[in-house]
């Protein structure tokens, strides 16, 4: 574990919404192109977690944080830093797909025209870069200028990776990218994340263990706020060092 | 591939998060704000002005005297100013209409969101829709050449003008609103009341009158009070219609009796009284009244609203309709700062409340006599078959009143219309000649109104939606913009005239119309503007920012393109609403003949609304070019209209997430 390069970290993270504490004291360190999951029963904070790596928590009124998230030695919530610009570097994939009211070509050619791209010719590059690493090419490059919406829920779901893909950031968050989907588009999503932690940096939050264990280098387990366990994936599913990681991944709650 | 990536513009090793495009943001939050606050300060300007030039009404006639006082006489040799048998003949007419048009309105809306097919629907509610844009003093022309003429014949009396006529106008014009708020609150109730009652065997009628209604309720309640707001607000139709007289029907039920309400007086003495004077306060008095009695309408269907909002089972989401509010805050202003205006509120409503109860009482015994006499007795196959008669039969009347309007006005209109007629300048006080300077001043009165209104309405939604939480601060703004959006048009001219015409001098002019006017349709905008923002989902907006998009650039490229139909609808409506309107422009931007164009904004114009209105009031023998103007503004008018609803029905067809 210690040949890996850290990418985030976050330090004694605590985060409240009102009074309520969602986060406590989460320490954890993300490797440079691997895929970490996060895993938990329902309200143990994963989701939480991973939102505050590009700040979205940002966007919750009477949400307050403490501690650090650090990416490349800045902590993301230091004043100074520019959540716009941070967040071109650490996307973001939903649970929902939530294409753009717009067609294909121009839902994954919007971030980088947001960033300043105007030139035709460098944004069908992109346009097609970004479908063909998201396994979507295929299936899409004779209608490109169909709308989104037209597409099923996995396509949808590939689209807006492709979208994130697009801005060619470090970090892909991704918040249950699957949750919404039928086994096949799922399966086709986990073989495009083995494929994506050659050039990104891919954090998945997750409720289904198969998952975790599917597609992931490294484990999180959380519980009620805390990060009870982390560590490579091959060992948190055979050999957790605590009794309640162990209680979950054999099933007993959650 | 992946091996392949060019680095477009993430330059390789540059880590830093420090970068900058906040100072475009900067600039345009900066707008916005300042839109939200000019929108917001006006809002609260024209209450305090209006209370300012009222308030010494209150002090130097007396608050009993005012507003108990018998005898409404301000060009009597010893002046008095009671406005009991105004405000009366207000509530009257009001109740009346709602006589008419709750029971009417209601079943409307269970025909339409129950029993039509989806061809009929989609028909019918575009109808329905139309009723609500023609303008009020086409209704009022109607009623005063056709509806007057009709009571006088057949009830034998000397003027057809009375009560009667006024609360047969106003049941009309508030049919649109109790049928679209209603049907709303029908349509929202959950599809499983009515697969559970259904299912258990229960025959489409009950299933209706046992579920779902019901359940509906406090919408259409809602829906109601909304109704009656529109009513008591209304001017040029009830002015051309009850006659006048300010006094109070004797006996009481006389729906025979003229009668005068708030809104008319203010029509018909803002335009020669002496400025400063205590008549001219009396008036701003009136208007206060006026303003105090929707208030306590509006917060009542509010309220209702909100309740159901909170309940979770109503209109939840219906982000199209503009009603839920928050009035707490100036409920406590009141509270605080106007101990009398809270009694007379009291004092109004019971006596509403009374008036109310009483007519209630009737309807509930006449009914339920029905119910034991008769209808018990029926098995459920041949009741239904009674209901959707009655439904048919009410659905029946609405459509056949609009045909008549329609058809009277259109075929008594076309023969008028001439080359002559669009293009001409009216001659002999408008009985010859054309209308031409006045469909250039309505169409200059508008477009100046919109392009006032649209930047400030659309940047200040923006800002409300978009840049500020839900706060203390946002809610005490709603609630001035809702008080506001349904304050009566006439209120907006009497501070159109004390403000613009006298107090900053720029006269009887285009510009002050144009002003009022846009002020007047300001509350519109906003309010449709942030319902299409909020019906955006966040997630769009989540989606963009994730991308590292800013917040301007997600407003603008992913927020305001699917919520640009909402916006259009609404400005597309107000132009329409704008367009028609005779009470904010009769004292600010009119006259009644006119030979040129106007040369600059400080001319005064010729409008159509007001042509028509002076030419069915004050000119004998213009019949022709009556019915030529209002068929013109009519066309003018629903031709705005049906572009509205075209718009709103193709992109609820196309738009969907």
């Amino acid at each position: 574990m210690e040949n890996h390069e850290t990418i985030l970290e976050t330090k004694k993270l605590n985060l409240f919404y009102g009074d309520k504490q969602a986060l406590i004291d989460v320490d954890l360190s993300v490797y440079k192109n691997h895929v970490t999951a996060l895993i938990g029963p329902s309200g143990c904070g994963k989701s939480t977690l991973i939102r505050c790596f590009n700040r979205m928590n940002d966007l919750v009124s009477d949400c307050r944080i403490e501690g650090q998230v650090i990416y490349h030695d800045q902590n993301l919530y230091s004043p100074a830093v520019d959540v716009v610009h941070m967040r071109k570097k650490i996307g973001m994939v939903f649970q929902q797909p939530n294409p753009f009211p717009k067609s294909i070509y121009d839902n994954v050619a919007y971030g980088p025209r947001v960033h300043g791209i105007k030139d035709k010719k460098i944004l069908d590059g992109i346009v097609e870069k970004s479908l063909m690493q998201a396994a979507l090419w295929d299936e899409v490059h004779d209608r490109l200028d169909d709308p989104a919406m037209g597409l099923s829920g996995g396509q949808q779901q590939r689209l807006c990776i492709a979208r994130t893909l697009a801005v060619e950031p470090e970090i892909i968050l991704m918040d249950e990218p699957c949750s919404a989907l039928d086994p096949i588009a799922t399966a086709k999503i986990e073989s495009l994340i083995d494929d994506l932690k050659k050039e990104y940096t891919v954090i998945i939050v997750t409720h289904s263990m198969s998952q975790a264990s599917r597609v992931s280098d490294f484990t999180g387990f959380m519980y009620l706020g805390k990060m009870i366990e982390f560590g490579e994936t091959e060992k948190i599913f055979t050999s957790p060092d605590e009794e309640l990681t162990n209680n979950y991944i054999t099933g007993r709650f959650g | 591939m992946v091996n392949g990536i060019m680095k477009n513009f993430n330059v390789e090793g540059e880590k830093s998060l420090y970068n900058s495009r906040c100072i475009s943001d900067l600039v345009i939050r900066g707008i916005l704000f300042a839109a939200a606050v000019f929108g917001v300060l006006t809002v609260f300007f024209i209450l305090l002005f209006l209370l300012k030039d009222g308030m010494p009404a209150f002090t130097s006639i007396g608050l009993y005297d005012f507003l108990f006082g018998q005898v409404w006489n301000p060009a009597g040799v010893n002046p008095a100013y009671g406005t009991f048998p105004l405000w009366v003949g207000t509530i009257l007419v009001t109740l009346g209409a709602m006589v008419i048009a709750a029971p009417l309105g209601i079943a409307g809306a269970i025909y339409i969101s129950e029993i039509a097919s989806y061809r009929v629907r989609s028909i019918i509610k575009p109808a329905v829709e139309l009723l609500a844009g023609i303008p009020s003093v086409v209704y009022g022309f109607f009623g005063l050449v056709i509806l007057t003429d009709w009571l006088r014949v057949t009830f034998d009396i000397p003027s057809g003008e009375c009560w009667l006529a006024g609360s047969i106008l106003l049941g009309i014009m508030a049919l649109p609103t109790i049928i679209s708020v209603s049907e709303d609150a029908i349509s929202a109730v959950p599809a499983s009341y009515r697969q559970g009652s259904l299912g258990l065997g229960a025959t489409h009628w009950q299933t209706i009158s046992r579920i779902i209604t019901p359940a509906a309720l406090s919408g259409i309640t809602a829906a109601i009070i909304l109704g009656m707001g529109r009513a008591v607000g209304e001017t040029m139709a009830v002015m051309m219609v009850t006659g006048n007289a300010a006094i109070i029907p004797d006996p009481i039920y006389n729906i025979l009796s003229p009668v005068r309400t708030l809104t008319g007086t203010l029509g018909i003495e803002m335009g020669e009284v002496a400025v400063g004077s205590e008549h001219y306060h009396a008036l701003f008095g009136v208007a206060v009244l006026l303003l105090a009695i929707t208030l306590v309408v509006n917060i009542s269907a509010q309220h209702i609203i909100k309740k159901i909002r909170e309940k979770g089972t109503g209109a939840k989401k219906n982000g199209r309709k503009m009603i839920h509010i928050e009035f707490p805050v100036i409920k406590k202003h009141l509270h605080d700062s106007m101990k009398w205006l809270k009694y007379t509120l009291a004092g109004l409503l019971i006596v509403f409340l009374l008036y109310t109860s009483i007519i209630a009482g009737i309807a509930a015994v006449a009914l339920v006599s029905l119910w034991y006499g008769y209808i018990k007795n029926l098995d459920p196959k041949k009741m239904q078959k009674l209901a959707f008669s009655l439904l048919y039969v009410s659905i029946g009347i609405i459509l056949v009143v609009l045909a008549i309007i329609l058809f009277d006005i259109i075929s008594k209109g076309l023969p008028a219309l001439s080359w002559e007629f669009l293009t001409g300048y009216p001659r002999d006080l408008g009985r010859e000649g054309g209308i031409f300077p006045a469909i250039v001043g309505t169409l200059y009165l508008v477009g100046g109104a919109i392009l006032f209104a649209l930047p400030i309405g659309v940047g200040a939604a923006i800002y409300l939606v978009e840049y500020t939480g839900e706060g203390r601060l946002t809610s005490i703004i709603r609630s001035g913009v809702d008080l506001l959006n349904g304050t009566p048009s006439i209120v907006f001219g009497l501070f159109g005239f004390a403000f613009l015409v006298l107090f900053v001098d720029f006269g009887v002019c285009l510009l002050s119309g144009m002003i009022t006017l846009g002020l007047m349709v300001l509350p519109t905008i906003i309010r449709t503007t942030e319902e299409a923002l909020k019906s955006v989902p966040d997630s769009l907006r989540h989606g963009s920012l994730a991308l590292g998009a800013t917040k301007w650039q997600t407003i603008r490229k992913v927020v305001l393109s699917p919520a640009a139909p909402g916006i259009i609808t609404g400005t597309i409506l107000s132009i329409g609403r704008a367009a028609g309107e005779t009470a904010p422009i009769m004292f600010t931007a009119v006259v009644f003949t006119t030979r040129f164009l106007p040369g600059s904004v400080f001319d005064p114009i010729m409008a159509l609304p007001y042509h028509l209105f002076i030419l069915s009031t004050n000119v004998p023998g213009a019949s022709t070019n009556q019915y030529g103007t209002a068929l013109v503004l009519l066309i003018l008018v629903m031709a705005v209209y049906s572009i509205a609803i075209l718009i709103r029905n193709h992109y609820h067809k196309s738009l969907r997430w």
